[in-house]
């Protein structure tokens, strides 16, 4: 039964692990955040969007550009463990 | 904590421009820019602690007002912008960057002398929609045959049609202008525009600059 289990469940978390490892790229996308970060300002400069709606987003924005910048530096690093 | 780094704006010909000082806010904190030089090119810069600036929106905006500062100085000055982050360790490695690129710097200053740079963003209403290629072939035929030359660059956002920058002689500032106008008269009821400069020429000078912090 070990060697079927094996070879029926290796290959599917293989792929199981290569999509989780995608979709946290996805989610840490630092050029991503970079642009929201420039759409925050121009909608700000050009008045759609308030003083104080740009600097609560601008905030929200640079935390997760922060976790990002650190979480892709750990990928590059080959530290990043994925766990099922 | 020490403030020997040296963040530079651009770099002058002080034949031209003699040596630049004067008190400013400047990038992260400092209160005074200066020149350093080797022979007739002059680095304008303020002193720093870190050869690896943080690129904050204030500190983008202070490194954008120096430069327009210089612009203006004693009657209107060249300078080869520099991008925000420029820093070095001290003057002895910015002088040997200045003789390095030395002829780099010499062309770009001609390139760029008595012309100004200038931006164009076209961006959609919210929730709205325009025909994308009717707008930018409006836009190339009011400018193009004013701007001396004109750069696409990055469209960070779903929203933005259009977003170039413009290389203009200060003899044409009044058509471009116009021609501006002009397009917000045809676009302004679907589209937010926001045209912005002078700058000093960022998008159009292409400086290689080697060990660059160090």
């Amino acid at each position: 039964m070990f060697v079927l289990d094996d070879l029926l469940f290796r290959p599917l978390i293989g792929i199981v692990d290569t999509l989780h490892s995608l979709a946290l790229q996805e989610l840490y996308d630092v050029e991503a955040l970079e642009d929201e970060r420039k759409e925050n300002r121009l909608l700000y400069e050009l008045g759609e969007r308030s003083e104080e709606e740009y600097l609560d987003r601008k905030e929200t924005i640079e935390a997760e550009l922060e976790l990002a910048r650190e979480v892709r530096e750990q990928f590059a690093s080959g530290r990043v463990e994925v766990k099922r | 904590m020490s403030n020997s780094n040296r963040y530079v704006y651009g770099i002058v010909n002080t034949a031209d421009t003699g040596n630049i000082e004067f008190e400013t806010d400047a990038v992260a904190g400092a209160d005074r820019v200066y020149t350093v030089t080797h022979r007739r090119l002059g680095a304008v810069v303020s002193n720093i602690d870190t050869t690896d600036p943080e690129e904050t929106d204030e500190d983008a905006q202070r490194h954008d007002d120096v430069l327009r500062e210089i612009m203006d100085y004693d009657g209107g000055k060249t300078i080869v912008p520099m991008q925000f982050g420029m820093a070095f360790e001290n003057d002895r490695t910015l002088k040997n960057v200045l003789r390095g690129a030395r002829p780099a710097f010499r062309r770009a200053m001609s390139d760029i002398e008595g012309r100004i740079e200038l931006g164009l963003k076209l961006v959609t209403q919210e929730d709205g929609s325009v025909d994308r290629d009717e707008v930018e072939d409006a836009v190339s035929d009011e400018l193009d045959p004013i701007a001396a030359q004109a750069v696409q660059n990055d469209r960070f956002s779903d929203r933005l049609v259009l977003n170039r920058s413009y290389l203009v002689d200060e003899d044409e500032r009044e058509s471009f202008d116009e021609a501006i106008s002009r397009l917000e008269d045809r676009y302004g009821d679907e589209l937010l525009v926001q045209y912005t400069g002078p700058f000093a020429p960022y998008s159009f000078v292409n400086v290689e600059i080697g060990a660059q912090s160090q």
